[in-house]
């Protein structure tokens, strides 16, 4: 990682500073740095070791071999690979504009009071911080044949049961409603606490002008709101890209592999499969790609100094 | 007065549409805490909305249950060690970037928000393989050794807008007057930023206490957590929904407490560094 030019010639040369600069920080970073070390860099570096063998879970499964880029060519021709690639995709690019949607079109809702607007605006929030576990267990009830709410409901109004995890296409559009069930209301959060903090003299401006409210949601609410909504996306899409535990209590990626997630058919080949070496090349591969997100997302905001500028100014 | 009459009407218009969008969006949520109340066979009976014969027996058995007894206490331990470990080593570093200047502080600084965006998968592999070689796979030690994996990140960038706030003027006078920066940080900064830590605290708590992929694979029978004897509870070919609601509902007893209590940092708590301000 680049280390950026600290701005030290800016800050006023005060006390602590005069006698910090002897002092080396090291000692309070050092016990952060020592877990860093053990349980994050040493385990990635070691993964990528290991996806350098055909590596097996268990004796029994085979002998170690090394390799090299073995696993990785192997991975680009396994259509299961690319099975849950597309999956993992598709989940990301179909829940987040329709959770984005949601969360934008309940903030614009509810962005005023009325009588118990506190209490509905805290309340939403609830399914955000539902242990996922429990947001899969309750949709695989919500969706059993026979008993589940929504089947006694399609009953109930004369239609056909469908058991909705018991096909590839419905218990694919399942696990995707269940994520946006449970994360439309973190997109209202963001965007709701961004809609508060525009200035309420630009829409009072724009209404003297006669603005009405399509005009005024293109050319001053979108544009004052792009960069919460680009940064909620990105929190969301890096997210959603380790999703787990929802959808291995809801269908543990089945039927057949419908549902197998790209994190879920990593699961599956290290301990399904017992293919150590191919998990570890497919866990390096979804690394790379949460690290650009998050570097975007990262270099986007730079809160270390957007901080700093406040407590200067406070 | 027609224009007030107009607006109270269009006041009520959302409200009831807010209602509604809250109890659609909260009924998955409730049927899970009702499920817990009701007899398996009012469960089975498909009729979402019934609230006859509401009992305490899922409680009971889920209470007697060992494997659920085990993971509650399992759970609440390395919870609790997790989150103290945590914090304590990530109010350090939180200060350590906060207040000293060095070349490789915004690396720094930058690469743990990194850190704690990492998807699990990608560590819990080698993680398995370490923790086997070690003999730590399946120990409390161990699950929560993992679990400060994440958590230590997370607190320091939850901590850095509370450390960032704080004045110099108390650290100088102290320094002034002969305390150590050692002295300065347990002494004198530590108090002043206690709202944050406990903000953390919960926080940290919680992340450990939701934690399902890293449990899954580093437990076994011995260190197996909550959420994990749920799952189990959910796995056989017995359907216990009411046992596996009412643990549910157990595990949220603490989720909803401290969400509804920390209403004012929830942006800040889930988001951890990645907003700006």
């Amino acid at each position: 990682m680049s280390s950026r030019k600290p701005d030290t010639d800016g800050v006023s040369v005060s006390l602590i500073k005069g006698k910090a600069r002897h002092r080396a920080p090291f000692l309070f970073l050092l016990p952060a740095l020592l877990v860093v070390f053990a349980v994050l860099i040493f385990p990635i570096v070691f993964s990528f070791f290991v996806s350098g063998f055909n590596w097996p879970l268990s004796e029994g499964a085979g002998t170690r071999k090394f390799v090299g880029l073995g696993n990785y060519l192997a991975l680009s021709v396994d259509p299961e690979f690319w099975n849950s690639l597309k999956l993992q995709l598709g989940f990301i690019f179909i829940a987040i504009p329709i959770e984005l949607l949601f969360g934008f079109a309940a903030a614009l809702l509810l962005n005023r009071e009325f009588f118990g607007a506190r209490l509905v605006r805290s309340l939403l929030l609830l399914p955000v911080f539902f242990l996922p576990i429990l947001s899969g267990m309750t949709w695989r009830f919500m969706l059993q044949p026979r008993y589940g709410p929504l089947n006694a409901l399609l009953l109930k109004l004369g239609a056909p049961e469908i058991t909705w995890l018991g096909r590839p296409v419905t218990a694919y559009a399942a696990i995707i409603v269940q994520d946006i069930w449970r994360m439309w209301p973190f997109m209202f959060m963001l965007l709701y606490a961004g809609l508060t903090s525009i200035p309420q003299e630009l829409n009072e401006a724009a209404e003297i002008d006669g603005a009405g409210f399509w005009l005024k949601l293109r050319s001053i609410t979108i544009p004052m709101l792009t960069p919460t909504i680009m940064t909620a996306v990105l929190l969301r899409i890096i997210d959603a890209l380790r999703v787990f535990s929802e959808v291995y209590v809801m269908t543990e990626g089945g039927p057949g592999s419908s549902t197998t997630l790209f994190s879920l058919y990593t699961h599956r080949q290290a301990f399904g499969y017992q293919k150590v070496g191919m998990a570890s090349a497919m866990a390096i591969f979804l690394l790379c790609i949460s690290i650009a997100f998050a570097l975007t997302l990262v270099r986007k905001n730079m809160s270390l100094d957007s901080l700093e500028e406040k407590a200067g100014g406070g | 007065m027609k224009r007030r009459t107009r607006k109270a009407f269009i006041s009520l218009i959302i409200a009831i549409a807010a209602f509604a969008i809250l109890a659609i969006e909260l009924y998955p949520i409730a049927i899970t805490v009702i499920n817990g109340f009701r007899r398996d066979i009012v469960i089975l009976s498909g009729q979402p909305f019934k609230l006859s014969q509401l009992t305490l027996r899922s409680y009971q058995m889920v209470l007697k249950n060992i494997g659920f007894q085990l993971g509650m206490k399992n759970s609440i331990i390395i919870g609790l060690l997790s989150t103290g470990i945590s914090v304590l080593i990530g109010a350090m570093a939180s200060y350590g970037i906060a207040r000293f200047r060095f070349s490789w502080r915004n690396g720094l600084a930058y690469s743990f928000l990194v850190f704690r965006m990492l998807p699990q998968i990608s560590l819990v592999i080698a993680l398995y393989l370490m923790f086997s070689y070690v003999g730590i796979r399946d120990t409390i030690g161990g699950i929560t050794l993992a679990h400060t994996s994440f958590n230590v990140p997370y607190v320091i960038w939850l901590l850095l807008p509370f450390f960032t706030a704080v004045d110099k003027a108390y650290e100088e006078a102290a320094m002034v007057d002969g305390c150590n920066r050692y002295g300065v940080f347990f002494r004198i900064f530590l108090p002043i930023v206690a709202p944050g830590l406990v903000v953390a605290a919960v926080f940290a708590f919680l992340n450990s206490w939701n934690e399902f992929l890293y449990a899954l694979i580093l437990t076994g029978v011995n260190a197996k957590t909550a959420p994990i004897a749920i799952n189990g509870l959910l796995g056989g070919e017995t359907l216990t929904w009411g046992q596996a609601c009412a643990a549910g509902t157990l595990m949220l007893v603490p989720v909803f407490f401290f969400t509804l209590g920390m209403q004012k940092f929830l942006i800040r708590g889930i988001t951890a560094g990645g907003v700006k301000g």
